[in-house]
Protein backbone atom coordinates (compact mmCIF):
# COMPACT_ATOMS: atom_id res chain seq x y z
CA UNK A 1 0.00 0.00 0.00
CA UNK A 2 1.37 3.04 -0.93
CA UNK A 3 2.81 5.68 2.05
CA UNK A 4 -0.71 7.84 3.43
CA UNK A 5 0.95 11.13 2.94
CA UNK A 6 -1.56 12.19 6.20
CA UNK A 7 -0.38 9.64 8.07
CA UNK A 8 3.17 12.16 9.31
CA UNK A 9 0.62 14.59 10.00
CA UNK A 10 -1.29 12.46 12.36
CA UNK A 11 1.54 10.93 14.30
CA UNK A 12 2.62 14.52 14.69
CA UNK A 13 -0.35 15.80 16.06
CA UNK A 14 -0.62 12.49 18.22
CA UNK A 15 2.59 13.90 19.70
CA UNK A 16 1.23 17.55 20.32
CA UNK A 17 1.50 19.09 17.38
CA UNK A 18 -1.18 21.29 16.89
CA UNK A 19 -0.29 22.57 13.43
CA UNK A 20 -0.37 18.86 12.14
CA UNK A 21 -4.07 19.02 12.97
CA UNK A 22 -4.64 22.29 11.30
CA UNK A 23 -2.63 21.22 7.81
CA UNK A 24 -4.97 18.07 7.66
CA UNK A 25 -8.12 19.85 8.15
CA UNK A 26 -6.87 22.44 5.45
CA UNK A 27 -5.87 19.46 3.13
CA UNK A 28 -9.71 18.02 3.51
CA UNK A 29 -11.82 20.35 4.54
CA UNK A 30 -12.74 21.11 0.92
CA UNK A 31 -13.48 17.86 0.04
CA UNK A 32 -15.27 17.21 3.36
CA UNK A 33 -17.67 20.17 2.78
CA UNK A 34 -18.64 19.63 -0.78
CA UNK A 35 -19.05 15.97 0.16
CA UNK A 36 -21.74 17.10 3.45
CA UNK A 37 -23.38 19.60 0.55
CA UNK A 38 -24.33 16.66 -1.93
CA UNK A 39 -26.18 15.33 1.10
CA UNK A 40 -27.89 18.42 2.73
CA UNK A 41 -27.50 20.84 0.03
CA UNK A 42 -26.94 23.56 2.27
CA UNK A 43 -24.09 25.20 2.19
CA UNK A 44 -23.60 26.17 6.00
CA UNK A 45 -25.09 23.33 7.26
CA UNK A 46 -22.84 21.47 4.80
CA UNK A 47 -20.20 23.41 6.49
CA UNK A 48 -21.45 22.56 10.05
CA UNK A 49 -21.32 18.72 9.50
CA UNK A 50 -17.78 18.78 7.63
CA UNK A 51 -16.76 20.53 11.18
CA UNK A 52 -18.14 18.10 13.32
CA UNK A 53 -16.50 15.67 11.07
CA UNK A 54 -12.99 16.93 11.93
CA UNK A 55 -14.12 17.45 15.91
CA UNK A 56 -14.07 14.03 16.12
CA UNK A 57 -11.03 13.37 14.50
CA UNK A 58 -9.96 15.49 16.72
CA UNK A 59 -11.37 13.65 19.51
CA UNK A 60 -10.27 10.14 18.47
CA UNK A 61 -7.12 11.01 16.99
CA UNK A 62 -5.15 9.17 20.07
CA UNK A 63 -7.16 5.95 18.86
CA UNK A 64 -6.21 6.71 15.33
CA UNK A 65 -3.69 3.59 13.67
CA UNK A 66 -1.27 4.64 10.71
CA UNK A 67 -2.99 1.03 8.91
CA UNK A 68 -5.96 3.10 8.24
CA UNK A 69 -5.87 5.61 5.42
CA UNK A 70 -7.05 9.04 6.37
CA UNK A 71 -8.39 10.16 3.86
CA UNK A 72 -11.20 6.76 3.74
CA UNK A 73 -11.11 7.60 7.79
CA UNK A 74 -12.27 11.01 6.98
CA UNK A 75 -15.01 10.08 4.44
CA UNK A 76 -16.49 7.12 6.63
CA UNK A 77 -16.87 9.41 9.33
CA UNK A 78 -18.67 11.96 7.08
CA UNK A 79 -20.73 9.31 5.78
CA UNK A 80 -22.05 8.01 8.51
CA UNK A 81 -22.88 11.42 9.85
CA UNK A 82 -24.58 12.24 6.82
CA UNK A 83 -26.92 9.21 6.53
CA UNK A 84 -27.76 9.75 10.21
CA UNK A 85 -28.52 13.16 9.41
CA UNK A 86 -30.84 12.66 6.72
CA UNK A 87 -32.43 9.64 9.16
CA UNK A 88 -33.18 12.20 11.15
CA UNK A 89 -35.94 13.84 8.75
CA UNK A 90 -34.34 17.40 8.38
CA UNK A 91 -34.07 17.04 4.93
CA UNK A 92 -37.29 15.41 3.71
CA UNK A 93 -38.75 18.45 1.91
CA UNK A 94 -37.94 17.27 -1.40
CA UNK A 95 -40.70 18.68 -3.77
CA UNK A 96 -38.88 22.02 -2.70
CA UNK A 97 -35.84 20.95 -3.50
CA UNK A 98 -37.43 19.71 -6.65
CA UNK A 99 -39.27 22.75 -6.85
CA UNK A 100 -36.37 24.37 -8.22
CA UNK A 101 -35.46 26.76 -5.12
CA UNK A 102 -31.53 27.55 -5.16
CA UNK A 103 -29.71 25.26 -2.55
CA UNK A 104 -26.29 26.65 -3.48
CA UNK A 105 -24.33 29.56 -2.93
CA UNK A 106 -24.09 32.16 -5.30
CA UNK A 107 -20.46 31.53 -5.47
CA UNK A 108 -21.32 28.43 -6.45
CA UNK A 109 -23.68 29.28 -9.56
CA UNK A 110 -21.58 28.88 -13.20
CA UNK A 111 -18.93 31.40 -13.50
CA UNK A 112 -19.45 34.28 -15.51
CA UNK A 113 -18.41 32.86 -18.70
CA UNK A 114 -21.48 30.95 -18.85
CA UNK A 115 -24.45 31.96 -21.35
CA UNK A 116 -27.84 32.25 -19.80
CA UNK A 117 -28.96 29.03 -21.33
CA UNK A 118 -25.80 27.42 -20.41
CA UNK A 119 -26.72 28.25 -16.47
CA UNK A 120 -30.28 26.96 -16.87
CA UNK A 121 -29.18 23.67 -18.57
CA UNK A 122 -26.42 23.46 -15.25
CA UNK A 123 -29.23 24.44 -13.08
CA UNK A 124 -31.83 21.81 -14.60
CA UNK A 125 -28.63 19.54 -14.16
CA UNK A 126 -28.91 19.74 -10.85
CA UNK A 127 -32.05 19.38 -10.29
CA UNK A 128 -31.96 16.31 -11.85
CA UNK A 129 -29.52 14.96 -9.54
CA UNK A 130 -30.46 16.42 -6.54
CA UNK A 131 -33.52 14.14 -7.71
CA UNK A 132 -31.87 11.57 -8.45
CA UNK A 133 -29.51 11.29 -4.95
CA UNK A 134 -33.10 11.49 -2.91
CA UNK A 135 -34.42 8.15 -4.74
CA UNK A 136 -31.30 6.73 -4.62
CA UNK A 137 -31.18 3.82 -1.46
CA UNK A 138 -28.69 5.33 1.05
CA UNK A 139 -25.42 3.11 0.32
CA UNK A 140 -26.28 3.30 -3.65
CA UNK A 141 -26.36 7.14 -2.98
CA UNK A 142 -22.82 7.11 -1.06
CA UNK A 143 -21.45 4.93 -3.10
CA UNK A 144 -22.44 7.17 -6.33
CA UNK A 145 -21.38 10.56 -4.59
CA UNK A 146 -18.04 8.70 -3.45
CA UNK A 147 -17.07 7.59 -6.75
CA UNK A 148 -18.29 10.39 -9.31
CA UNK A 149 -18.00 13.22 -7.23
CA UNK A 150 -15.02 12.71 -5.05
CA UNK A 151 -13.13 10.10 -7.49
CA UNK A 152 -13.00 7.19 -5.09
CA UNK A 153 -11.54 3.48 -6.22
CA UNK A 154 -13.41 1.08 -5.44
CA UNK A 155 -11.41 -0.26 -2.88
CA UNK A 156 -11.36 3.06 -1.14
CA UNK A 157 -15.35 3.49 -1.36
CA UNK A 158 -15.39 0.05 -0.10
CA UNK A 159 -12.96 0.83 3.23
CA UNK A 160 -15.48 4.12 3.66
CA UNK A 161 -18.60 1.61 3.23
CA UNK A 162 -17.30 -1.10 5.10
CA UNK A 163 -17.99 -3.33 2.61
CA UNK A 164 -16.59 -5.82 -0.05
CA UNK A 165 -15.05 -4.58 -3.27
CA UNK A 166 -18.20 -7.02 -5.13
CA UNK A 167 -20.63 -5.28 -2.98
CA UNK A 168 -19.27 -1.39 -4.11
CA UNK A 169 -19.01 -2.74 -7.51
CA UNK A 170 -22.95 -3.90 -7.65
CA UNK A 171 -23.65 -0.22 -5.75
CA UNK A 172 -21.88 1.91 -8.18
CA UNK A 173 -23.40 -0.04 -11.13
CA UNK A 174 -26.70 0.22 -10.14
CA UNK A 175 -27.00 3.66 -9.03
CA UNK A 176 -25.05 4.51 -12.78
CA UNK A 177 -27.60 3.01 -13.90
CA UNK A 178 -30.11 4.66 -12.25
CA UNK A 179 -27.90 8.19 -13.56
CA UNK A 180 -28.04 6.80 -16.99
CA UNK A 181 -31.81 6.89 -16.94
CA UNK A 182 -32.49 10.28 -14.79
CA UNK A 183 -30.07 12.03 -16.26
CA UNK A 184 -30.67 10.92 -20.46
CA UNK A 185 -32.07 14.58 -21.01
CA UNK A 186 -28.74 15.58 -20.38
CA UNK A 187 -26.82 13.04 -22.04
CA UNK A 188 -23.39 14.52 -23.57
CA UNK A 189 -22.86 12.36 -27.03
CA UNK A 190 -20.62 9.30 -25.95
CA UNK A 191 -17.51 8.04 -27.72
CA UNK A 192 -17.56 4.62 -28.93
CA UNK A 193 -14.42 3.48 -27.93
CA UNK A 194 -13.68 2.13 -24.81
CA UNK A 195 -12.25 3.39 -22.01
CA UNK B 1 -25.86 -15.88 -23.69
CA UNK B 2 -24.74 -14.30 -20.23
CA UNK B 3 -24.44 -10.74 -20.37
CA UNK B 4 -21.92 -9.30 -18.31
CA UNK B 5 -24.02 -6.12 -17.29
CA UNK B 6 -22.22 -5.48 -13.58
CA UNK B 7 -19.30 -5.37 -15.25
CA UNK B 8 -20.17 -2.77 -17.56
CA UNK B 9 -19.64 0.23 -15.05
CA UNK B 10 -16.31 -0.99 -13.73
CA UNK B 11 -15.39 -1.68 -16.92
CA UNK B 12 -15.90 2.16 -17.77
CA UNK B 13 -14.59 2.88 -14.24
CA UNK B 14 -11.02 0.82 -15.11
CA UNK B 15 -11.99 -1.34 -12.24
CA UNK B 16 -11.65 -4.94 -14.01
CA UNK B 17 -8.84 -7.29 -13.75
CA UNK B 18 -7.17 -7.62 -17.48
CA UNK B 19 -8.21 -11.25 -17.55
CA UNK B 20 -11.92 -10.12 -17.05
CA UNK B 21 -11.93 -7.13 -18.78
CA UNK B 22 -10.52 -9.18 -21.82
CA UNK B 23 -13.54 -11.42 -21.76
CA UNK B 24 -15.97 -8.65 -21.62
CA UNK B 25 -14.76 -6.59 -23.93
CA UNK B 26 -14.92 -10.10 -26.26
CA UNK B 27 -18.56 -10.08 -25.12
CA UNK B 28 -18.84 -6.42 -26.27
CA UNK B 29 -17.42 -7.25 -29.61
CA UNK B 30 -20.47 -9.83 -30.26
CA UNK B 31 -23.64 -7.88 -28.08
CA UNK B 32 -25.14 -5.20 -29.36
CA UNK B 33 -27.60 -4.74 -26.34
CA UNK B 34 -24.86 -4.58 -24.56
CA UNK B 35 -22.99 -2.00 -26.15
CA UNK B 36 -25.84 -0.21 -26.42
CA UNK B 37 -26.07 -0.10 -22.48
CA UNK B 38 -22.74 0.40 -21.84
CA UNK B 39 -22.99 3.83 -23.90
CA UNK B 40 -26.05 4.84 -21.51
CA UNK B 41 -23.64 4.45 -19.07
CA UNK B 42 -21.02 6.50 -20.26
CA UNK B 43 -23.24 9.10 -21.25
CA UNK B 44 -24.78 9.01 -17.42
CA UNK B 45 -20.97 9.17 -16.07
CA UNK B 46 -20.77 12.10 -18.33
CA UNK B 47 -23.60 14.29 -16.99
CA UNK B 48 -22.78 13.49 -13.83
CA UNK B 49 -19.15 14.62 -14.36
CA UNK B 50 -20.68 17.95 -15.72
CA UNK B 51 -22.70 18.94 -12.51
CA UNK B 52 -21.14 21.74 -10.78
CA UNK B 53 -18.67 21.01 -8.14
CA UNK B 54 -20.40 21.35 -4.63
CA UNK B 55 -19.39 24.83 -2.22
CA UNK B 56 -15.98 24.50 -0.52
CA UNK B 57 -15.51 25.94 2.66
CA UNK B 58 -16.11 29.04 3.84
CA UNK B 59 -13.65 31.58 4.64
CA UNK B 60 -14.26 31.36 8.39
CA UNK B 61 -14.28 27.57 8.37
CA UNK B 62 -10.96 27.40 10.04
CA UNK B 63 -11.55 29.98 12.78
CA UNK B 64 -15.29 28.81 13.56
CA UNK B 65 -13.90 25.03 13.67
CA UNK B 66 -10.65 26.34 15.84
CA UNK B 67 -13.20 27.91 18.27
CA UNK B 68 -15.19 24.99 18.20
CA UNK B 69 -11.97 22.70 19.55
CA UNK B 70 -11.02 25.34 22.08
CA UNK B 71 -14.13 24.87 23.81
CA UNK B 72 -14.26 21.38 23.12
CA UNK B 73 -10.99 21.46 25.26
CA UNK B 74 -12.06 23.43 27.96
CA UNK B 75 -13.35 21.16 30.59
CA UNK B 76 -14.61 22.24 34.21
CA UNK B 77 -12.86 22.93 37.15
CA UNK B 78 -13.11 19.80 38.66
CA UNK B 79 -12.45 18.04 35.31
CA UNK B 80 -9.41 20.00 34.97
CA UNK B 81 -7.95 19.60 38.75
CA UNK B 82 -8.53 15.74 38.00
CA UNK B 83 -6.78 15.75 34.80
CA UNK B 84 -3.97 17.29 36.70
CA UNK B 85 -4.21 15.17 39.68
CA UNK B 86 -0.64 13.42 39.01
CA UNK B 87 1.11 16.01 38.44
CA UNK B 88 -0.18 17.96 41.72
CA UNK B 89 0.62 15.36 43.70
CA UNK B 90 3.86 16.02 45.14
CA UNK B 91 3.52 19.71 45.60
CA UNK B 92 0.61 18.64 47.15
CA UNK B 93 2.27 16.75 49.74
CA UNK B 94 4.93 19.15 50.63
CA UNK B 95 2.59 21.64 51.25
CA UNK B 96 0.44 19.65 53.73
CA UNK B 97 3.81 18.73 55.12
CA UNK B 98 4.24 22.20 55.60
CA UNK B 99 1.04 22.97 56.92
CA UNK B 100 1.15 19.91 59.09
CA UNK B 101 4.75 21.04 60.68
CA UNK B 102 3.19 24.66 61.24
CA UNK B 103 0.42 23.50 62.96
CA UNK B 104 2.25 21.48 65.28
CA UNK B 105 5.01 24.16 66.14
CA UNK B 106 2.18 26.62 66.80
CA UNK B 107 0.58 24.12 68.95
CA UNK B 108 3.60 23.22 71.07
CA UNK B 109 4.30 27.16 71.48
CA UNK B 110 0.71 27.56 72.92
CA UNK B 111 0.78 24.51 75.19
CA UNK B 112 4.54 26.86 76.29
CA UNK B 113 2.53 29.92 76.95
CA UNK B 114 -0.50 28.14 79.10
CA UNK B 115 2.42 26.28 81.20
CA UNK B 116 3.84 29.63 81.66
CA UNK B 117 0.44 31.54 82.61
CA UNK B 118 -0.56 28.55 85.23
CA UNK B 119 3.19 29.13 86.98
CA UNK B 120 2.90 32.89 86.84
CA UNK B 121 2.64 32.98 90.52
CA UNK B 122 5.89 31.14 91.04
CA UNK B 123 7.69 33.18 88.13
CA UNK B 124 6.72 36.36 89.75
CA UNK B 125 7.74 34.72 93.54
CA UNK B 126 11.39 34.22 91.72
CA UNK B 127 11.43 37.43 90.60
CA UNK B 128 10.89 38.75 93.73
CA UNK B 129 13.61 36.53 95.72
CA UNK B 130 15.92 37.96 92.57
CA UNK B 131 14.83 41.68 93.68
CA UNK B 132 15.79 41.17 96.83
CA UNK B 133 19.44 40.26 96.57
CA UNK B 134 21.68 36.93 96.52
CA UNK B 135 20.24 34.04 98.58
CA UNK B 136 22.22 33.94 101.27
CA UNK B 137 21.40 31.70 104.27
CA UNK B 138 20.54 28.41 103.93
CA UNK B 139 17.09 29.03 105.10
CA UNK B 140 16.23 31.25 102.51
CA UNK B 141 17.73 28.88 99.75
CA UNK B 142 15.28 26.00 101.54
CA UNK B 143 12.16 28.51 100.55
CA UNK B 144 13.06 29.21 97.43
CA UNK B 145 14.13 25.72 96.00
CA UNK B 146 10.32 24.82 97.96
CA UNK B 147 8.56 27.81 96.27
CA UNK B 148 7.04 25.64 93.58
CA UNK B 149 5.01 23.62 96.28
CA UNK B 150 3.23 26.40 97.61
CA UNK B 151 -0.29 26.31 96.97
CA UNK B 152 -1.72 28.66 94.26
CA UNK B 153 -2.68 31.81 95.80
CA UNK B 154 -6.79 32.62 95.30
CA UNK B 155 -7.29 34.69 92.26
CA UNK B 156 -4.35 33.29 90.48
CA UNK B 157 -4.85 30.77 87.66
Amino acid sequence: MAQDPDAELMAAFQRGDASAFRAIYERHARAMVAFCHRFVRDAARAEELAQDVFVKLHGSAGRWQPSARLKTYLYRIASNHCLNELRRGEYGARATERGGSPARDADALPDGGATPEDAAVGAALERAVRSLLDDLPEKQRAALVLCRFEGLSYEEIAEVLGTSVSAVKSLVHRATVAAAAALAPFAIPAKEALP
Amino acid sequence: MNHPREDLTALLDGALAPARRAVVERHLAACDACRAELGALRAGIAALAAVPPAPGPSPFFGARLEARLAGAAQPGLLARLAGWRWRLAAPAAALAASVAIAVGVVRQHRRDVEAMAAHLDLLEDYEVVASVGDVSTAEDAQIVASLDQLAPREGRP
